[in-house]
C-alpha cells in the first residue's frame, strides 16, 4: 500500500471519499482540541511556558554541536554506545548487524517517528528478523500493513469493526466488538513477545545532554516494557530532539502532555541513562543511542531551521481544517499535517509530489496558534510555496492563472471588468451560497472543496457609495 | 565510526554558522528554568490535592493516618483483589517494616527480582515473574498537581515492581508530596548530586492506570502496564 506512488491529488480524494475516515477523524481532532483546551485553561501561564520552551529547544539547536558531544560522551561514560548515523542507510545498517552479531530473534518496538522515517522495519524484516510493534495502535497498523495516519494516534482511521477482523484473523479472537476485550487480547498477543524478545526498539521525546540520559514518554506502558524486559535497548533519536540539562524536562514534558492529549503529564515518562548497572535487579544489558541525521544537518543550516523545535505533540495536526478532512495518509510521508508539511519536503525529499504538501493549508494561523514552541507554521509554508515557484515546480494551468493575474493587478480596467464577471459567473453558479463545480479547468479547485461566491458589489463600488453618502450628509 | 561523528558534527558547524545567531537569539528571549509548578497556587493540603487529582485519573488514593493504618489498608487492597503472588522492591529499600509479615499472614508470597544477563534465563525470569497479579514499589516524590509517582531506580528497586502486573501499589510517606514537577526535578537533582545517574540507569514518572485510547477515541486501562493503580501515603 505505496501510498507515496500515488498523487497528492488523488491521495486526497481518497481521503475525501472515504466515509468512515471522515467521522473517525473529526471525533478525533474534535476531542484532542477539547481536551487540549481544557487542560490550556487550568494552567497558570501557559503563554510563558510556551516560551520558555521555544527557548529551551532554540538554546539546544543553537549549540547542537556541543549538545551532542556532552549527550554522548555522558552516555558512553555510563557503558552505552552511541552511532552517529548520516542517513538511514547508515543506521539500519548498525542495527540490522548488531541484531546479527547478537544472535536476536525477536524485537519488541514501542513507537518511534525516526524509525518509520528510516524504514527500519523493512530492513530488520528483510534481515529475517521478527519485528513486532507494541503501542497497541501501531501494532493494529502493522496487522493490517498499513502506516500510521497520526503522531499521536496513529490508527484513527479504522473503526472497530475493521479492527475486530485483524484480530479474529490474527489473533484468533473470538467475534466481538467490544474494545476492552480487543484490548485484553492485545495485551496477552503482545505480552508474550515481550517475555521472549532478545532487542527493544524505541523512538526518543528528548535527549537530556548533562544527565546523559534518553526520554521516552507514552501512556500504555509498552515502551517501558520495551526499554526494560529485552537483554539490548536501542533508542532511535533524530539529532535535532535534545535538551540541554534535566530541570528543562520541567517545562518541555508538561507543554507536550498538554499539547498531545490533554494531560498534565503522559501516564509514563522513562528517563534513561545507558544499561543498567551491576547491582540493579533488572533493565537491559546493552543500550545504543543511534543519532540520526538523514537531512537534519543540512535544515539546520537552512530557511527552515526553525521546524526543528518541534517536539511531536500533533497539537498543529488537530487544530488544522485541511489536515482535519484529509488525514494522515494523504500527505504521503511520516510526518504529516502542517510541520508535516514542512518537515517531509525537507527530511523525504524523494517522495513524490512532495512540494506540493505547502499547497495543503488555508494559512489561517490555527497550527501556529496550537504549537507548544510557537513555530511560525505558516510563514515557512508561504516560503516552500514561494521555493517550489521558483523551482519551476507549478502546473501550467497555476501558471496562466497567475500570469493572468498578475495582468490583471496592473490594469485598474482589466481588474474591474474581471471582477464583475467573475461575481456575475459565481452568483449564477452559487447554490446555498456555496460553488460546488466550476466549469474545467476551475474544476481542480471545486473538486475537492466548495468556492466562495464574489460579492454582489466590489469593495470599490461600495467605497465610491460611501463616499457620496458622506459627501450628502456633510452637505 | 568517530570518521561519521566528525562528518556529522562538521555539517552541524557548518549549517550553524549561519544560523546559529538566529537561534541564540531566540534561546535568550525568555528564562529556561522551569517554574517549580504551573497551576495556580491555592490553600488545599498537598497530600489532598494529589488523592484529588489521582482520582480523576480512574486510580486510588489511601491517605493514612499512621503506619499502622497504612498496612491495614495494604493487606486490604491486596486481599480484595485475592493477590498470591506480588513483585515488590527489596525490602531495605522499600522501608516498610511489617510487610513481610503481613504478607505472609493473608497468604501473599512476595518475590524480588533479579533477572539474569544471559538470554535463556532472562526470558525464563521473566515468565517467572509474569504471573504475579500485584507489584509494589516505595517512591521518590509525589508530584500533587498532576498526580505523578516519581521513582529513581537502583540497587533493590526493579523496573518491573511499578510495571507488571496488573495491580501496582506505591507506598509513600505525607513528607514526599511536592506540588509541581519543576520542584520535584530540582529536589531529585540536589538529592542526588552531582550526578542523579551514577548508580542508576532509569528515573520513570508515573501517572495514572496504563492507558490507550488507540481505538476509536475510546479510553481503555490496562493495556500493557497496570490497570488499578493504589497510592497509599501515610503520616
Amino acid at each position: 500500500m505505496a501510498t507515496q506512488s500515488i498523487a497528492f491529488h488523488d491521495r486526497v480524494d481518497r481521503a475525501l471519499d472515504n466515509r468512515s475516515l471522515q467521522t473517525a477523524l473529526g471525533r478525533a481532532t474534535d476531542r484532542f482540541v477539547t481536551n487540549r483546551a481544557n487542560a490550556l485553561a487550568l494552567v497558570d501561564d501557559f503563554d510563558d511556558l510556551r516560551a520558555r520552551g521555544r527557548a529551551i529547544r532554540a538554546s539546544a539547536l543553537a549549540q547542537l554541536d556541543d549538545v551532542l558531544v556532552r549527550l554522548s560522551e555522558r552516555i558512553e561514560a555510563r557503558g552505552g554506545q552511541v552511532f552517529w548515523a548520516a542517513d538511514g542507510n547508515a543506521a539500519r545498517r548498525y542495527i540490522v548487524d548488531l541484531a546479527r552479531t547478537r544472535a536476536v530473534r525477536t524485537i519488541v518496538k514501542s513507537k518511534s517517528m525516526a524509525s518509520e522515517e528510516i524504514h527500519l522495519n523493512d530492513a530488520l524484516e528483510a534481515a529475517a528478523f521478527t519485528v513486532v510493534e507494541t503501542d497497541l495502535g501501531e501494532y493494529i497498523i502493522q496487522l493490517a500493513g498499513e502506516t500510521p495516519s497520526h503522531i499521536i494516534a496513529p490508527c484513527i482511521h479504522k473503526t472497530r469493526e475493521e479492527i475486530s477482523t485483524l484480530f479474529q484473523d490474527h489473533l484468533g479472537m473470538p467475534a466481538t466488538d467490544d474494545i476492552p476485550t480487543m484490548t485484553r487480547t492485545a495485551r496477552g498477543a503482545l505480552r508474550q513477545q515481550f517475555l521472549q524478545a532478545d532487542m527493544g526498539i524505541s523512538g526518543v521525546n528528548f535527549g537530556v545532554a548533562d544527565a546523559g540520559a534518553v526520554v521516552v514518554v507514552e501512556n500504555e506502558g509498552n515502551a517501558r516494557l520495551t526499554t526494560t524486559a529485552p537483554r539490548i535497548h536501542v533508542a532511535v533519536m533524530g539529532i535535532e530532539r535534545v535538551c540541554e540539562r534535566l530541570e528543562d524536562l520541567g517545562v518541555l514534558l508538561q507543554l507536550l502532555a498538554r499539547s498531545a492529549t490533554g494531560q498534565k503529564l503522559s501516564v509514563y515518562t522513562s528517563i534513561l541513562s545507558g544499561p543498567r548497572r551491576a547491582d540493579e535487579p533488572d533493565g537491559p544489558d546493552e543500550f545504543h543511542l543511534i543519532l540520526l541525521d538523514n537531512g537534519r544537518s543540512q535544515i539546520i543550516g537552512g530557511d527552515y531551521a526553525e521546524a526543528l523545535l518541534c517536539i511531536r505533540c500533533g497539537a498543529c495536526l488537530n487544530a488544522c481544517p485541511v489536515y482535519q478532512s484529509i488525514g494522515g495518509h494523504a500527505y504521503g510521508g511520516v510526518y504529516s499535517g502542517p510541520i508535516g508539511a514542512i518537515l517531509t519536503p525537507l527530511l523525504q525529499p524523494e517522495l513524490r509530489d512532495v512540494h506540493k504538501l505547502p499547497q495543503a493549508s488555508s494559512l489561517c494561523g490555527a497550527c501556529q496558534s496550537a504549537c507548544p514552541v510557537k513555530i511560525a507554521i505558516p510563514d515557512m509554508l508561504l516560503r516552500l510555496r514561494a521555493d517550489a515557484v521558483a523551482a519551476g515546480r507549478t502546473d501550467a494551468i497555476e501558471r496562466i492563472a497567475m500570469a493572468g493575474w498578475s495582468q490583471a493587478m496592473r490594469s485598474p480596467t482589466l481588474y474591474r471588468v474581471g471582477g464583475k464577471l467573475a461575481s456575475l459567473g459565481t452568483r449564477l453558479l452559487a447554490r446555498e451560497g456555496r460553488i460546488g463545480w466550476l466549469p474545467p479547468p476551475l474544476d481542480q479547485w471545486t473538486h475537492q472543496r466548495d468556492f466562495p461566491p464574489f460579492a454582489p458589489r466590489s469593495f470599490t463600488e461600495l467605497w465610491a457609495e460611501r463616499q457620496r453618502r458622506a459627501a450628502g450628509d456633510g452637505r | 565510526m568517530s570518521d561519521a561523528r566528525e562528518a556529522m558534527l562538521g555539517r552541524i558547524r557548518q549549517g550553524l554558522a549561519r544560523n546559529r545567531e538566529f537561534l541564540a537569539h531566540e534561546a535568550l528571549a525568555a528564562p529556561h528554568a522551569p517554574p517549580p509548578f504551573v497551576h495556580p497556587e491555592h490553600d488545599a493540603d498537598l497530600a489532598d490535592l494529589f488523592a484529588t487529582e489521582l482520582r480523576k485519573l480512574a486510580a486510588h488514593a489511601h491517605l493514612c493516618a499512621d503506619h499502622d493504618a497504612a498496612r491495614a489498608t495494604l493487606r486490604d487492597i491486596l486481599g480484595a483483589a485475592g493477590v498470591h503472588l506480588a513483585l515488590t522492591w527489596a525490602l531495605p529499600a522499600l522501608a516498610f517494616p511489617g510487610l513481610d509479615d503481613d504478607l505472609a499472614a493473608i497468604g501473599v508470597e512476595r518475590r524480588d527480582v533479579a533477572i539474569a544477563p544471559t538470554a535463556a534465563e532472562r526470558a525464563a525470569e521473566l515468565r517467572a515473574l509474569e504471573p504475579a497479579a500485584a507489584c509494589i514499589s516505595g517512591v521518590d516524590a509525589l508530584i500533587a498537581e498532576s498526580a505523578t509517582i516519581v521513582v529513581l531506580g537502583g540497587a533493590g528497586r526493579p523496573r518491573l515492581a511499578s510495571l507488571l502486573a496488573p495491580l501496582y501499589i506505591a507506598i509513600a510517606r505525607r513528607d514526599q508530596v511536592v506540588r509541581g514537577l519543576g520542584q520535584a526535578i530540582a529536589q531529585l537533582q540536589q538529592r542526588a548530586a552531582p550526578d542523579l545517574f551514577a548508580e542508576r540507569s532509569s528515573l520513570t514518572f508515573i501517572t495514572g492506570p496504563s492507558r490507550t485510547a488507540d481505538i476509536e477515541m475510546t479510553l481503555a486501562l490496562g493495556v500493557h502496564g497496570p490497570r488499578d493503580v493504589h497510592v497509599i501515603i501515610y503520616g
